[in-house]
C-alpha cells in the first residue's frame, strides 16, 4: 500500500502568484524609472546644466523611497516579535509604496523629505491598517498628500517639478499648474509652452518624476493586462471618463480633438490610472464595482482640475474613491444577483457627471480666447515724420485694434481704438501701454502683468509686430 | 453572462490508445457509500454466496437505492477502504468466483419494448446514478410528470485530464445511440442532443456517422471552457435556454454518457452495471490509459496492471479530475460507479500562506457570481454570507484554482455553505 499527500482540491492551480505579479509591475514600473532618469538626469547632464552627481537624483529617489520603506517595515516586524522577519517582508512587499512614493513627487523633492515621507508613507499608508493587503488607502498617495501638506514650499523653493534643462525654457511649472488659472484656453496658451501634443505624449513636459510618459505607461498598460496583473476596467474605464467629459467641454467651446487629449496625457491622469488606481488592495473587487470606481474617478478627476485650487487632482481622486471602496465591495456584491441595484447608483454618478460636464461647459464660454485674428494692418497713413499704422490683432476677449504711431523707427504713441478685455484697468493702472513704449527696443524682457498676463503678451507682440513691419516698410 | 475559465487540458496523455479490461480481480470491495450518504446497512452477512447484481446493501434515507454486487462468489466481511469521497468507508468485501453466475439471466433483445413505469422502476432497483462523479440517482430525473422535450447528453467533461467519457463515446456509440433512442420511445421525448466540445473531429465524425440513422438525436459541439459540463451552462450552451431551479422545469433531463450507457446495459441486461471506463493517468504514471474495471476493485490493483507508478517522493492520488476530485491518503481506494478517473501526480500545491489583496479574480471567474473572497472576511458573519449567496456554490472550484495568493477559497466558501444551511 502506498501512501500519498493528502490536501484540498483543486489540484492544479493556475501559474499565476502573488510574488510573479509585483514582479511584473515592477517591471512595468522599470522603463518609466529608466525614463525619468535619462529624461530629468542624463539629459540635462548632457546639455552640462547639472552636476553628474546630481542627474543621478530620479534613481536615488526610487532607492531611497524603497530602501527606507522596507527598512520601516523590517523595524516594525521586530518591534512586533514577528517570528519569521525575512518571510514577512517577502510577503509584504515593501519597496512598491516607495517605489510609488518616488515617482509620483517633484524633481526637486529634497532627499530627507522623500525619507520622512516614506516613513509616513509606510507607517500611516499601511502598517496601521494592517500591513499589506488590510490597507484603505494607496499608501503612495497618502505619502505624498503629507509631503505636499508639509513641505510644499520646501519643495517648490528648491526648484518643484522642473529639470536642469526645464528651468531655463518653460514658464511655468507644469502643464495643469500653467492651465489652472484658465483651463478653458486655446492650444497656444495650453500645449505650446510645453511643445507638441507629441511632447506630452512621449513624456518630455515637466511632471512628477514618473507620471509624464504617456507612452511607457501605456505600454505598462498592455504589460499587466497580457500578464493578468490589473483588470482593464479601471484605467480605461478612469481615462475615457476623463477624456469624455473633456471633449465635450472641449466641443462645447469649439476646441479641437487636441483638448481632450491634453487633458488625458497631462497631471499623471495615466500614471495614476495605470498604476495607482489599480493597486487591487485598495480598489474594488467585483467587477461592476470596479467600473463604478473607475468612472468616480473620472468624475473627481474633472471637478478637481477644473474647480479646486489644487488641478493635479488624479491622486486626491483616487485617495477620496479608496475610501468608497468598502461600501462599493458591499453594494455590488449584493448586485452580483440583482442587477436592478445597481442602477441607482450608476444612475447618480451619471447624473452628476452630465451636469457638472454641463456646468463646466457653459460657465467658462465667455472666457475664451480669440484665437481667430492674427496681425493685421488695416490702415497707413503719413503725415510729416509721423506714420500711423490702424493694427488688429487678437485679445483675450476678442480682437484688439489700435493706432501706433512711429517717429523714424520709434513708437511714440500707441492709441487703442477698440479692446473687450476684462483685465483692462489693470493695463491703464500699470501704465503698461507707456512702459511698452519705453521698453519697445527689448520688448521680451518686459515682465507681463500679473492677473493679466494675455493681455500683457498679446499687447507685446502687437507692438512688435507693428515695429517689424514698420522697419520691414522703410526697406523697400 | 456565465463565466468560466479555459483550464490546460493534459487529456492526451491517456488518450488514442485502446481500452484495456481488468476484470478479474480476486476480491471485490463494494463500498457501502453512495457518494456523501455513508450510511447504507448491508444486507448480507459473512459466508453468504452472492450473485451478480445481487442486492447486497442498501441506502437508509429518501432515495431507495440498493447496492448491487458485481462479481459472484463468498461474502468475506466487511473492511474499510477509501471511497471516491475521500472517505474511508465501510465496503463488503467478495471472493470472487470467477464465474460471473447471474441468478436469473435474462437478455432483453428489444429494449424499446418497456412502459415508463417499469423503466423507473427498473433504473431505480439497478441502482443507476449519475457517473460523472455526483452519485445522483438517476431514477430521480425520470421519475415526473411534466412534459419533457429534450434529452441532453454531457459529453463534455470539462475535468482536465479525464478522457473516460471521450474513450465511452467513441468505443460504444452504437450502443448509447440505442439507449438513447430506447429512452425517447419511453419517456416519449422528442429529441436528443449529444453535447461534446469543440476541437475534436474525430469524434465528431464518429457520432455523425451513427446518429446519421436516427432522424431524433443531434449533435451539438459547445465551447471548451470549465465549467461548461455543469447542467446550467450546459443547457445555456446547448440549448439556448435558461431555467431556475431543475433543468426539468424546462423539460430538459440531463444525464452524462457513461450514465445513458449505464441505463442501456440496465435495460439489455435488467441488472446492475458491474463495470464501468476509468481513467487511469498523470504525470506520475507509468502508462496513463483508459480501463474497464470491475465496480469495487481496488485501485491499486489496476495501476499495477497498467505498469505501475513512476518514481516519485511526494505524490497525490486524485480520485476524479484535478478541479472537483478528493486527493486520497492511501491506494486502497476501491473504485465506485461514480469514479471516473485516477490522477497521479505530484504534490505540488505548497502550503502558500499569502495575504488575499483583494485582487478580485475570484470574483471575476466565479460561474454563479459569488465573492468568495469577501466570503472569506465574513466568514463569521452568518447574515453576511445569506447575501452573499454562498447557497448557490456549485464547488467548481475555480476560486482557489485562480487566487495567486492560492488561498482555498472553495473551502471557506464550502463552510459558509453548511453555515447558512444550519
Amino acid at each position: 500500500m502506498k501512501e500519498f499527500a493528502t490536501n484540498h482540491g483543486p489540484h492544479i492551480k493556475d501559474d499565476n502568484t502573488t510574488s510573479k505579479m509585483m514582479r511584473n509591475l515592477f517591471i512595468a514600473l522599470f522603463p518609466i524609472i529608466i525614463f525619468s532618469y535619462i529624461k530629468n538626469g542624463l539629459l540635462p547632464y548632457l546639455d552640462n546644466n547639472i552636476s553628474f552627481i546630481n542627474s543621478l537624483k530620479p534613481l536615488l529617489m526610487v532607492l531611497i523611497g524603497g530602501f527606507t520603506c522596507t527598512l520601516v517595515e523590517i523595524f516594525w516586524a521586530k518591534i512586533n516579535k514577528k517570528e519569521k522577519i525575512r518571510e514577512y517582508i517577502s510577503k509584504s512587499y515593501p519597496i512598491f509604496p516607495g517605489i510609488f512614493l518616488a515617482l509620483i513627487l517633484p524633481l526637486n523633492t529634497p532627499y530627507y523629505v522623500i525619507i520622512i515621507g516614506a516613513i509616513f508613507t509606510t507607517f500611516f499608508g499601511k502598517l496601521i491598517f494592517g500591513g499589506f493587503g488590510h490597507n484603505i488607502f494607496n499608501p503612495a498617495g497618502v505619502g505624498r498628500l503629507f509631503i505636499i501638506l508639509s513641505y510644499y514650499s520646501v519643495i517648490t523653493g528648491s526648484g518643484g517639478y522642473l529639470n536642469g534643462s526645464e528651468l531655463d525654457a518653460v514658464s511655468s511649472a507644469t502643464p495643469l499648474t500653467n492651465a489652472s488659472t484658465n483651463f478653458i484656453g486655446n492650444y497656444s496658451t495650453l500645449v505650446k509652452p510645453f511643445g507638441t501634443l507629441w511632447d506630452f505624449f512621449f513624456g518630455f513636459i515637466p511632471g512628477s518624476l514618473g507620471e509624464t510618459s504617456a507612452l511607457l505607461c501605456i505600454i505598462g498598460l498592455i504589460f499587466l493586462l497580457i500578464k493578468k496583473v490589473i483588470p482593464w476596467r479601471i484605467p480605461i474605464i478612469y481615462i475615457g471618463t476623463v477624456f469624455i467629459i473633456t471633449f465635450i467641454i472641449g466641443m462645447s467651446n469649439n476646441l479641437g480633438i487636441w483638448y481632450p487629449l491634453f487633458h488625458i496625457l497631462s497631471g499623471g491622469l495615466m500614471f495614476g490610472a495605470i498604476f495607482m488606481a489599480t493597486d487591487p488592495v485598495t480598489s474594488p473587487t467585483t467587477p461592476s464595482g470596479q467600473a463604478f470606481y473607475a468612472l468616480g474617478l473620472g468624475f473627481l478627476t474633472v471637478v478637481f482640475r477644473f474647480l479646486s485650487a489644487y488641478p493635479e487632482g488624479v491622486l486626491t481622486s483616487i485617495l477620496t474613491m479608496n475610501f468608497l471602496v468598502i461600501i462599493i465591495d458591499k453594494i455590488f456584491s449584493r448586485g452580483r444577483y440583482d442587477r436592478k441595484k445597481l442602477l441607482i447608483p450608476f444612475i447618480i454618478l451619471l447624473l452628476l457627471i452630465g451636469s457638472i460636464t454641463y456646468y463646466i461647459s457653459t460657465k467658462d464660454k465667455a472666457k475664451i480666447p480669440d484665437d481667430s485674428s492674427d496681425f493685421k494692418v488695416n490702415d497707413i497713413s503719413r503725415e510729416n515724420n509721423n506714420t500711423i499704422y490702424n493694427v488688429t490683432y487678437k485679445g483675450y476677449h476678442g480682437n484688439i485694434e489700435a493706432n501706433i504711431t512711429f517717429i523714424d523707427n520709434k513708437v511714440i504713441s500707441i492709441d487703442i481704438t477698440k479692446q473687450n478685455e476684462n483685465v483692462w484697468q489693470s493695463i491703464t493702472d500699470n501704465n503698461y501701454l507707456n512702459k511698452i513704449i519705453s521698453n519697445q527696443s527689448n520688448l521680451e524682457k518686459l515682465d507681463a502683468i500679473s492677473g493679466a498676463t494675455y493681455t500683457s503678451d498679446y499687447l507685446k507682440e502687437m507692438v512688435d509686430n507693428t515695429i517689424k513691419y514698420h522697419e520691414g516698410d522703410n526697406d523697400e | 453572462m456565465l463565466r468560466g475559465l479555459k483550464l490546460p487540458k493534459h487529456k492526451n496523455m491517456s488518450l488514442g490508445k485502446d481500452i484495456l479490461i481488468y476484470d478479474k480481480p480476486k476480491y471485490v470491495y463494494i463500498p457501502l457509500a453512495i457518494y456523501n450518504n455513508l450510511e447504507c446497512t448491508p444486507m448480507v452477512k459473512k459466508g453468504d454466496y452472492v450473485y451478480v447484481g445481487d442486492v447486497i446493501g442498501k441506502r437508509n434515507d429518501h432515495f431507495k437505492l440498493p447496492i448491487c454486487s458485481s462479481i459472484s462468489g463468498e461474502v468475506i466481511g466487511i473492511e474499510k477502504r477509501y471511497h471516491s469521497s475521500g472517505h474511508e468507508v465501510d465496503c463488503i468485501k467478495i471472493k470472487n468466483d470467477f464465474k460471473n453466475k447471474v441468478l436469473k439471466q435474462e437478455l432483453i433483445t428489444d429494449i424499446t419494448d418497456y412502459s415508463k413505469t417499469d423503466f423507473i422502476s427498473l433504473i431505480q432497483t439497478s441502482g443507476v446514478v449519475g457517473m460523472s462523479g455526483t452519485d445522483f440517482p438517476t431514477y430521480i430525473k425520470y421519475n415526473t410528470n411534466k412534459k419533457l422535450n429534450t434529452l441532453l447528453i454531457n459529453g463534455t467533461e470539462c475535468e482536465p485530464y479525464i478522457t473516460s467519457d471521450y474513450i465511452l463515446l467513441l468505443n460504444y456509440i452504437k450502443e448509447i445511440c440505442i439507449g438513447i433512442h430506447a429512452i425517447l420511445g419511453i419517456m416519449k421525448i422528442n429529441k436528443a442532443i449529444i453535447a461534446i466540445k469543440k476541437g475534436h473531429p474525430e469524434l465528431k465524425k464518429i457520432i455523425l456517422d451513427e446518429i446519421d440513422s436516427y432522424s431524433c438525436i443531434e449533435l451539438k459541439e459547445v465551447s471548451d471552457y470549465y465549467p461548461i459540463g455543469w447542467e446550467k451552462v450546459l443547457i445555456r450552451k446547448a440549448l439556448h435556454k435558461k431555467y431556475d431551479k431543475l433543468p426539468i422545469d424546462i423539460g430538459v433531463i440531463v444525464n452524462n454518457v457513461s450514465t445513458i450507457y449505464a441505463i442501456y446495459q440496465v435495460l439489455k441486461n435488467k441488472h446492475c452495471i458491474t463495470d464501468r471506463i476509468i481513467t487511469i493517468t498523470g504525470d506520475k504514471i507509468k502508462k496513463p490509459t483508459n480501463v474497464l474495471v470491475k465496480i469495487g476493485t481496488p485501485i491499486s490493483e489496476v495501476i499495477e496492471f497498467i505498469g505501475g507508478y513512476k518514481r516519485g517522493k511526494d505524490l497525490k492520488l486524485i480520485a476524479g479530475g484535478p478541479m472537483t476530485g478528493n486527493s486520497i491518503k492511501v491506494d486502497n481506494l476501491v473504485v465506485s460507479a461514480n469514479l471516473n478517473g485516477v490522477l497521479v501526480r505530484e504534490n505540488d500545491s505548497d502550503t502558500f500562506d499569502d495575504q488575499c489583496m483583494r485582487c478580485g479574480k475570484c470574483i471575476d471567474v466565479c460561474p454563479v457570481k459569488i465573492c468568495p473572497a469577501l466570503v472569506k472576511d465574513h466568514i463569521d458573519d452568518i447574515n453576511e454570507l445569506k447575501k452573499l449567496r454562498v447557497d448557490r456554490c456549485i464547488e467548481c472550484g475555480l476560486c482557489s484554482y485562480i487566487c495567486p495568493a492560492k488561498i482555498e477559497l472553495r473551502e471557506y466558501v464550502k463552510k459558509g455553505k453548511s453555515k447558512v444551511g444550519d
